[in-house]
Protein backbone atom coordinates (compact mmCIF):
# COMPACT_ATOMS: atom_id res chain seq x y z
CA UNK A 1 0.00 0.00 0.00
CA UNK A 2 1.15 3.38 -0.70
CA UNK A 3 2.50 5.22 2.52
CA UNK A 4 1.31 8.29 2.54
CA UNK A 5 3.37 11.15 4.40
CA UNK A 6 0.82 13.47 6.57
CA UNK A 7 -1.31 11.77 8.74
CA UNK A 8 -3.83 13.74 7.77
CA UNK A 9 -3.52 12.61 4.46
CA UNK A 10 -3.76 8.80 5.61
CA UNK A 11 -7.05 10.05 7.33
CA UNK A 12 -8.53 11.08 4.31
CA UNK A 13 -6.96 8.63 2.78
CA UNK A 14 -8.62 5.93 5.24
CA UNK A 15 -11.85 7.88 4.96
CA UNK A 16 -11.81 7.58 1.15
CA UNK A 17 -11.29 3.94 1.26
CA UNK A 18 -14.11 3.58 3.59
CA UNK A 19 -16.47 5.39 1.65
CA UNK A 20 -15.34 3.70 -1.91
CA UNK A 21 -16.01 0.26 0.15
CA UNK A 22 -19.35 1.46 1.92
CA UNK A 23 -20.23 2.84 -1.45
CA UNK A 24 -19.53 -0.54 -3.52
CA UNK A 25 -21.70 -2.30 -0.88
CA UNK A 26 -24.43 0.16 -0.91
CA UNK A 27 -24.17 -0.37 -4.61
CA UNK A 28 -24.88 -3.75 -4.86
CA UNK A 29 -27.44 -4.99 -7.53
CA UNK A 30 -30.59 -6.81 -6.09
CA UNK A 31 -31.48 -9.71 -8.05
CA UNK A 32 -34.41 -8.32 -10.17
CA UNK A 33 -32.78 -5.03 -10.32
CA UNK A 34 -32.05 -3.62 -13.79
CA UNK A 35 -28.19 -3.71 -14.05
CA UNK A 36 -26.20 0.01 -15.21
CA UNK A 37 -25.42 -0.22 -18.68
CA UNK A 38 -21.55 0.06 -19.57
CA UNK A 39 -19.46 0.80 -22.14
CA UNK A 40 -15.78 -0.65 -22.33
CA UNK A 41 -13.22 -0.97 -24.42
CA UNK A 42 -12.31 -4.48 -25.55
CA UNK A 43 -9.02 -5.60 -24.55
CA UNK A 44 -8.03 -7.17 -27.89
CA UNK A 45 -8.90 -4.05 -29.84
CA UNK A 46 -9.64 -1.59 -27.86
CA UNK A 47 -13.25 -1.34 -29.50
CA UNK A 48 -16.06 -0.20 -27.80
CA UNK A 49 -18.68 -2.51 -26.50
CA UNK A 50 -21.56 -2.07 -25.07
CA UNK A 51 -24.23 -3.60 -23.09
CA UNK A 52 -27.11 -2.65 -24.16
CA UNK A 53 -25.67 -4.08 -27.75
CA UNK A 54 -25.11 -7.35 -26.75
CA UNK A 55 -28.51 -7.83 -24.60
CA UNK A 56 -29.80 -6.95 -28.03
CA UNK A 57 -28.42 -9.22 -29.79
CA UNK A 58 -28.57 -12.26 -27.21
CA UNK A 59 -31.62 -13.90 -24.72
CA UNK A 60 -29.24 -13.25 -21.64
CA UNK A 61 -25.70 -12.07 -21.40
CA UNK A 62 -23.21 -13.14 -17.88
CA UNK A 63 -20.99 -10.38 -17.09
CA UNK A 64 -18.20 -11.68 -15.04
CA UNK A 65 -15.78 -9.79 -13.50
CA UNK A 66 -12.00 -12.06 -14.13
CA UNK A 67 -8.20 -11.18 -13.77
CA UNK A 68 -5.28 -12.23 -15.28
CA UNK A 69 -3.10 -13.47 -11.91
CA UNK A 70 -6.23 -14.62 -9.62
CA UNK A 71 -5.33 -18.55 -9.05
CA UNK A 72 -8.86 -18.10 -8.18
CA UNK A 73 -10.15 -16.57 -11.54
CA UNK A 74 -7.46 -18.27 -13.35
CA UNK A 75 -8.22 -22.17 -11.99
CA UNK A 76 -11.96 -21.30 -14.05
CA UNK A 77 -10.16 -20.06 -17.06
CA UNK A 78 -11.02 -23.83 -19.23
CA UNK A 79 -14.33 -23.65 -17.77
CA UNK A 80 -15.17 -19.98 -18.57
CA UNK A 81 -13.40 -20.79 -22.44
CA UNK A 82 -15.98 -23.27 -22.60
CA UNK A 83 -18.83 -21.80 -21.44
CA UNK A 84 -18.61 -19.12 -23.71
CA UNK A 85 -18.37 -21.38 -26.99
CA UNK A 86 -20.93 -23.61 -25.90
CA UNK A 87 -23.82 -20.78 -24.74
CA UNK A 88 -22.77 -18.36 -27.29
CA UNK A 89 -24.22 -21.03 -29.78
CA UNK A 90 -27.31 -21.06 -28.15
CA UNK A 91 -27.48 -17.09 -28.00
CA UNK A 92 -26.34 -16.01 -24.93
CA UNK A 93 -23.32 -14.06 -24.08
CA UNK A 94 -20.44 -14.08 -22.14
CA UNK A 95 -18.59 -10.80 -21.40
CA UNK A 96 -15.64 -10.54 -19.35
CA UNK A 97 -14.37 -7.49 -17.40
CA UNK A 98 -11.12 -6.96 -15.55
CA UNK A 99 -11.08 -3.95 -13.26
CA UNK A 100 -7.76 -4.39 -11.51
CA UNK A 101 -5.72 -1.63 -11.49
CA UNK A 102 -2.36 -3.97 -11.23
CA UNK A 103 -3.53 -5.82 -14.86
CA UNK A 104 -3.07 -3.73 -17.84
CA UNK A 105 -5.53 -3.90 -20.90
CA UNK A 106 -1.91 -5.43 -22.71
CA UNK A 107 -2.09 -8.46 -19.94
CA UNK A 108 -5.74 -8.87 -20.23
CA UNK A 109 -5.39 -9.35 -24.04
CA UNK A 110 -2.54 -11.69 -23.86
CA UNK A 111 -3.98 -14.01 -21.04
CA UNK A 112 -7.75 -13.84 -23.04
CA UNK A 113 -5.65 -14.62 -25.98
CA UNK A 114 -3.87 -17.73 -24.14
CA UNK A 115 -6.71 -19.23 -22.59
CA UNK A 116 -8.77 -19.31 -25.46
CA UNK A 117 -11.62 -16.79 -25.00
CA UNK A 118 -13.85 -16.49 -27.81
CA UNK A 119 -16.23 -13.83 -25.48
CA UNK A 120 -15.31 -10.30 -25.47
CA UNK A 121 -12.94 -9.37 -22.22
CA UNK A 122 -13.65 -5.47 -21.32
CA UNK A 123 -10.71 -3.33 -19.48
CA UNK A 124 -12.64 -1.43 -16.67
CA UNK A 125 -10.00 1.68 -15.95
CA UNK A 126 -11.10 2.76 -12.78
CA UNK A 127 -13.24 -0.11 -11.64
CA UNK A 128 -16.37 2.13 -12.75
CA UNK A 129 -17.92 -0.76 -13.25
CA UNK A 130 -17.16 -3.45 -10.57
CA UNK A 131 -18.61 -0.16 -8.51
CA UNK A 132 -21.96 0.34 -10.20
CA UNK A 133 -22.20 -3.32 -9.99
CA UNK A 134 -21.06 -3.81 -6.66
CA UNK A 135 -18.18 -6.58 -7.35
CA UNK A 136 -16.11 -7.60 -4.99
CA UNK A 137 -14.09 -10.98 -6.71
CA UNK A 138 -12.58 -12.21 -9.31
CA UNK A 139 -14.67 -14.59 -10.83
CA UNK A 140 -17.93 -12.78 -9.89
CA UNK A 141 -20.86 -13.69 -12.15
CA UNK A 142 -23.80 -10.89 -13.14
CA UNK A 143 -26.50 -13.16 -15.31
CA UNK A 144 -28.74 -10.74 -17.07
CA UNK A 145 -31.64 -11.24 -18.95
CA UNK A 146 -32.59 -9.80 -22.06
CA UNK A 147 -34.10 -6.62 -20.22
CA UNK A 148 -31.30 -6.25 -18.45
CA UNK A 149 -32.13 -7.44 -15.12
CA UNK A 150 -30.31 -9.43 -13.14
CA UNK A 151 -31.32 -12.90 -12.93
CA UNK A 152 -28.43 -14.68 -11.19
CA UNK A 153 -25.45 -13.38 -9.09
CA UNK A 154 -22.39 -15.54 -7.69
CA UNK A 155 -20.21 -17.99 -8.35
CA UNK A 156 -19.44 -19.90 -11.25
CA UNK A 157 -19.90 -23.27 -9.75
CA UNK A 158 -18.32 -24.40 -6.16
CA UNK A 159 -15.34 -26.41 -7.19
CA UNK A 160 -12.52 -24.58 -7.65
CA UNK A 161 -9.55 -27.16 -7.90
CA UNK A 162 -11.44 -29.79 -9.57
CA UNK A 163 -13.61 -29.15 -12.35
CA UNK A 164 -14.53 -32.77 -13.28
CA UNK A 165 -16.26 -32.56 -9.78
CA UNK A 166 -18.25 -30.16 -9.76
CA UNK A 167 -21.41 -31.19 -7.99
CA UNK A 168 -23.32 -27.13 -8.00
CA UNK A 169 -23.19 -25.61 -11.79
CA UNK A 170 -24.62 -22.62 -10.73
CA UNK A 171 -23.80 -20.45 -13.71
CA UNK A 172 -24.75 -23.33 -16.27
CA UNK A 173 -27.82 -23.70 -14.33
CA UNK A 174 -28.65 -20.46 -14.34
CA UNK A 175 -28.04 -19.81 -18.21
CA UNK A 176 -30.19 -23.25 -19.08
CA UNK A 177 -32.83 -22.06 -16.90
CA UNK A 178 -32.89 -18.89 -19.15
CA UNK A 179 -33.05 -21.19 -22.31
CA UNK A 180 -35.58 -23.39 -21.02
CA UNK A 181 -38.03 -19.64 -20.18
CA UNK A 182 -38.16 -20.74 -16.54
CA UNK A 183 -36.98 -18.97 -13.23
CA UNK A 184 -33.06 -19.08 -12.16
CA UNK A 185 -33.66 -21.94 -9.64
CA UNK A 186 -30.91 -20.59 -7.09
CA UNK A 187 -30.55 -16.80 -8.17
CA UNK A 188 -27.87 -16.15 -5.18
CA UNK A 189 -24.87 -17.29 -4.31
CA UNK A 190 -21.48 -16.19 -2.72
CA UNK A 191 -18.51 -15.59 -5.07
CA UNK A 192 -15.40 -16.04 -3.50
CA UNK A 193 -11.94 -15.34 -5.22
CA UNK A 194 -9.12 -12.54 -5.77
CA UNK A 195 -10.39 -9.05 -4.45
CA UNK A 196 -10.54 -6.44 -7.09
CA UNK A 197 -7.60 -4.83 -7.02
CA UNK A 198 -9.48 -0.93 -6.72
CA UNK A 199 -8.34 2.47 -7.94
CA UNK B 1 2.33 -20.87 48.54
CA UNK B 2 2.26 -17.42 46.89
CA UNK B 3 5.27 -18.28 45.47
CA UNK B 4 3.94 -21.65 43.95
CA UNK B 5 0.97 -19.20 42.67
CA UNK B 6 3.02 -17.21 41.01
CA UNK B 7 5.22 -19.65 39.34
CA UNK B 8 2.17 -21.27 38.04
CA UNK B 9 0.54 -18.06 36.76
CA UNK B 10 3.82 -17.52 35.20
CA UNK B 11 4.24 -21.02 33.42
CA UNK B 12 0.73 -20.50 32.60
CA UNK B 13 1.17 -17.08 30.82
CA UNK B 14 4.09 -18.38 29.18
CA UNK B 15 2.71 -21.82 27.92
CA UNK B 16 -0.16 -18.73 26.26
CA UNK B 17 2.18 -16.82 25.08
CA UNK B 18 4.65 -19.06 23.19
CA UNK B 19 4.97 -18.22 19.66
CA UNK B 20 3.31 -20.86 17.37
CA UNK B 21 5.85 -20.08 14.39
CA UNK B 22 6.28 -23.20 12.30
CA UNK B 23 3.30 -25.14 13.82
CA UNK B 24 1.73 -27.17 11.50
CA UNK B 25 -1.44 -25.79 9.77
CA UNK B 26 -4.76 -27.85 10.48
CA UNK B 27 -7.42 -28.46 8.78
CA UNK B 28 -10.99 -27.05 9.87
CA UNK B 29 -14.83 -27.96 8.00
CA UNK B 30 -17.41 -25.59 8.70
CA UNK B 31 -19.04 -27.23 11.19
CA UNK B 32 -16.08 -27.59 13.21
CA UNK B 33 -15.40 -23.99 13.05
CA UNK B 34 -17.14 -22.48 16.15
CA UNK B 35 -16.18 -25.31 18.20
CA UNK B 36 -12.44 -25.43 17.48
CA UNK B 37 -11.78 -22.36 16.37
CA UNK B 38 -13.87 -19.83 18.98
CA UNK B 39 -15.13 -21.58 21.22
CA UNK B 40 -12.19 -23.79 22.44
CA UNK B 41 -10.83 -20.39 23.50
CA UNK B 42 -13.77 -19.12 25.29
CA UNK B 43 -13.41 -17.04 28.33
CA UNK B 44 -10.67 -14.97 26.30
CA UNK B 45 -11.45 -12.46 23.39
CA UNK B 46 -10.04 -14.46 20.26
CA UNK B 47 -9.49 -12.69 17.41
CA UNK B 48 -9.60 -14.68 13.63
CA UNK B 49 -8.17 -13.73 10.68
CA UNK B 50 -8.87 -15.13 7.65
CA UNK B 51 -6.85 -14.84 4.92
CA UNK B 52 -4.76 -16.75 1.55
CA UNK B 53 -1.26 -16.46 0.22
CA UNK B 54 -2.63 -15.27 -2.96
CA UNK B 55 -4.06 -12.32 -1.07
CA UNK B 56 -1.50 -9.83 -1.45
CA UNK B 57 -3.18 -6.94 1.40
CA UNK B 58 -3.62 -10.02 3.39
CA UNK B 59 0.14 -10.87 3.53
CA UNK B 60 0.89 -7.22 3.83
CA UNK B 61 -1.06 -6.50 6.83
CA UNK B 62 -0.01 -9.81 8.58
CA UNK B 63 3.22 -7.96 10.14
CA UNK B 64 0.79 -5.64 11.67
CA UNK B 65 -1.16 -8.44 13.46
CA UNK B 66 1.86 -9.53 14.54
CA UNK B 67 2.95 -6.55 15.99
CA UNK B 68 -0.60 -5.87 17.42
CA UNK B 69 -0.19 -9.06 19.01
CA UNK B 70 2.43 -8.35 21.20
CA UNK B 71 0.41 -5.71 22.96
CA UNK B 72 -2.21 -8.09 23.77
CA UNK B 73 -2.45 -9.89 27.20
CA UNK B 74 -2.22 -13.38 26.54
CA UNK B 75 -4.25 -14.58 29.54
CA UNK B 76 -7.27 -12.46 27.76
CA UNK B 77 -6.81 -12.95 23.79
CA UNK B 78 -6.12 -15.31 21.59
CA UNK B 79 -5.34 -14.78 17.50
CA UNK B 80 -6.06 -17.52 15.14
CA UNK B 81 -5.56 -17.44 11.62
CA UNK B 82 -7.43 -19.38 9.03
CA UNK B 83 -6.38 -19.75 5.75
CA UNK B 84 -8.70 -19.60 2.68
CA UNK B 85 -6.41 -21.52 0.50
CA UNK B 86 -6.88 -24.05 -1.87
CA UNK B 87 -6.25 -27.14 0.04
CA UNK B 88 -3.65 -27.93 -2.20
CA UNK B 89 -1.97 -25.09 -0.97
CA UNK B 90 -1.29 -26.17 2.78
CA UNK B 91 2.47 -26.29 2.04
CA UNK B 92 2.52 -22.51 0.39
CA UNK B 93 0.46 -21.62 3.43
CA UNK B 94 2.86 -23.41 6.06
CA UNK B 95 6.34 -21.51 4.22
CA UNK B 96 4.78 -18.12 4.43
CA UNK B 97 3.76 -18.27 8.02
CA UNK B 98 7.49 -20.03 8.57
CA UNK B 99 9.74 -17.14 6.28
CA UNK B 100 7.63 -14.32 7.99
CA UNK B 101 7.52 -15.84 11.50
CA UNK B 102 4.07 -15.60 12.20
CA UNK B 103 3.39 -16.40 15.90
CA UNK B 104 -0.07 -17.29 15.33
CA UNK B 105 -1.98 -21.37 15.10
CA UNK B 106 -3.54 -21.07 11.31
CA UNK B 107 -6.01 -23.11 10.53
CA UNK B 108 -7.35 -23.88 7.02
CA UNK B 109 -10.76 -24.32 5.39
CA UNK B 110 -11.51 -27.47 4.31
CA UNK B 111 -14.75 -27.42 2.42
CA UNK B 112 -15.92 -28.77 -0.79
CA UNK B 113 -17.88 -25.77 -1.24
CA UNK B 114 -16.63 -22.45 -0.38
CA UNK B 115 -20.13 -20.99 0.71
CA UNK B 116 -20.72 -23.55 3.30
CA UNK B 117 -17.37 -22.35 4.96
CA UNK B 118 -18.42 -18.70 4.71
CA UNK B 119 -22.03 -19.22 6.00
CA UNK B 120 -20.67 -21.18 8.60
CA UNK B 121 -18.22 -18.63 9.82
CA UNK B 122 -20.31 -15.51 9.62
CA UNK B 123 -23.38 -15.42 7.14
CA UNK B 124 -22.68 -11.23 6.36
CA UNK B 125 -19.63 -12.29 5.05
CA UNK B 126 -18.77 -11.86 1.72
CA UNK B 127 -15.92 -14.38 1.84
CA UNK B 128 -13.62 -11.08 0.57
CA UNK B 129 -10.37 -11.68 2.22
CA UNK B 130 -8.67 -10.11 4.53
CA UNK B 131 -11.24 -10.70 7.05
CA UNK B 132 -11.23 -10.25 10.23
CA UNK B 133 -13.77 -11.40 13.33
CA UNK B 134 -13.06 -10.15 17.11
CA UNK B 135 -15.17 -12.34 19.09
CA UNK B 136 -15.97 -11.09 22.85
CA UNK B 137 -15.34 -13.26 26.08
CA UNK B 138 -18.80 -15.45 25.40
CA UNK B 139 -17.82 -16.30 21.80
CA UNK B 140 -20.23 -13.90 20.21
CA UNK B 141 -18.86 -11.59 16.85
CA UNK B 142 -18.29 -8.45 18.64
CA UNK B 143 -16.40 -6.12 15.79
CA UNK B 144 -16.03 -7.24 11.47
CA UNK B 145 -12.95 -5.83 10.24
CA UNK B 146 -13.39 -5.62 6.33
CA UNK B 147 -10.53 -5.11 4.16
CA UNK B 148 -6.59 -5.15 5.38
CA UNK B 149 -6.13 -3.50 8.83
CA UNK B 150 -3.24 -1.93 10.41
CA UNK B 151 -1.45 -2.21 13.87
CA UNK B 152 -3.73 0.45 15.23
CA UNK B 153 -7.15 -0.91 13.78
CA UNK B 154 -6.54 -4.27 15.40
CA UNK B 155 -5.12 -3.13 18.88
CA UNK B 156 -8.21 -0.72 18.61
CA UNK B 157 -10.76 -3.15 18.37
CA UNK B 158 -9.30 -5.78 20.58
CA UNK B 159 -8.61 -3.51 22.95
CA UNK B 160 -13.18 -2.04 22.31
CA UNK B 161 -14.29 -6.00 22.67
CA UNK B 162 -12.05 -5.97 26.40
CA UNK B 163 -13.49 -2.81 27.67
CA UNK B 164 -17.24 -3.87 26.42
CA UNK B 165 -16.34 -7.59 28.22
CA UNK B 166 -13.96 -6.80 31.17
Amino acid sequence: MKKLPALASFASFLVVLSAALLGARAADLKIGERAPDFTLPAASDAKAVALKDLLAKNKAVAVIFVATKCPVSNAYNPRMAALGKEYAAKGISLVGINSNKTEPAVEVKEHAEKNGFTFPVLKDEGNKVADAYGASHTPEVFVLDAKGNLIYHGRIDESQDDPKNVKSPDLRIALDAVLAGKPVPTAQTKAFGCSIKRV
Amino acid sequence: MRFARRFLAAAGFAILARPAVGAPVKLVKPEQYRSRVVAAKKGRVVLVNFWATWCEPCREEMPALAAAAKGFPSKDVAVALVSTDSLKKTADVQKFLASEKIPFVCWQAKSSDPQRFIDAVDKTWNGVVPYTLVYDRKGEIAARLLGPQTERSFTEAVRKTLAASP
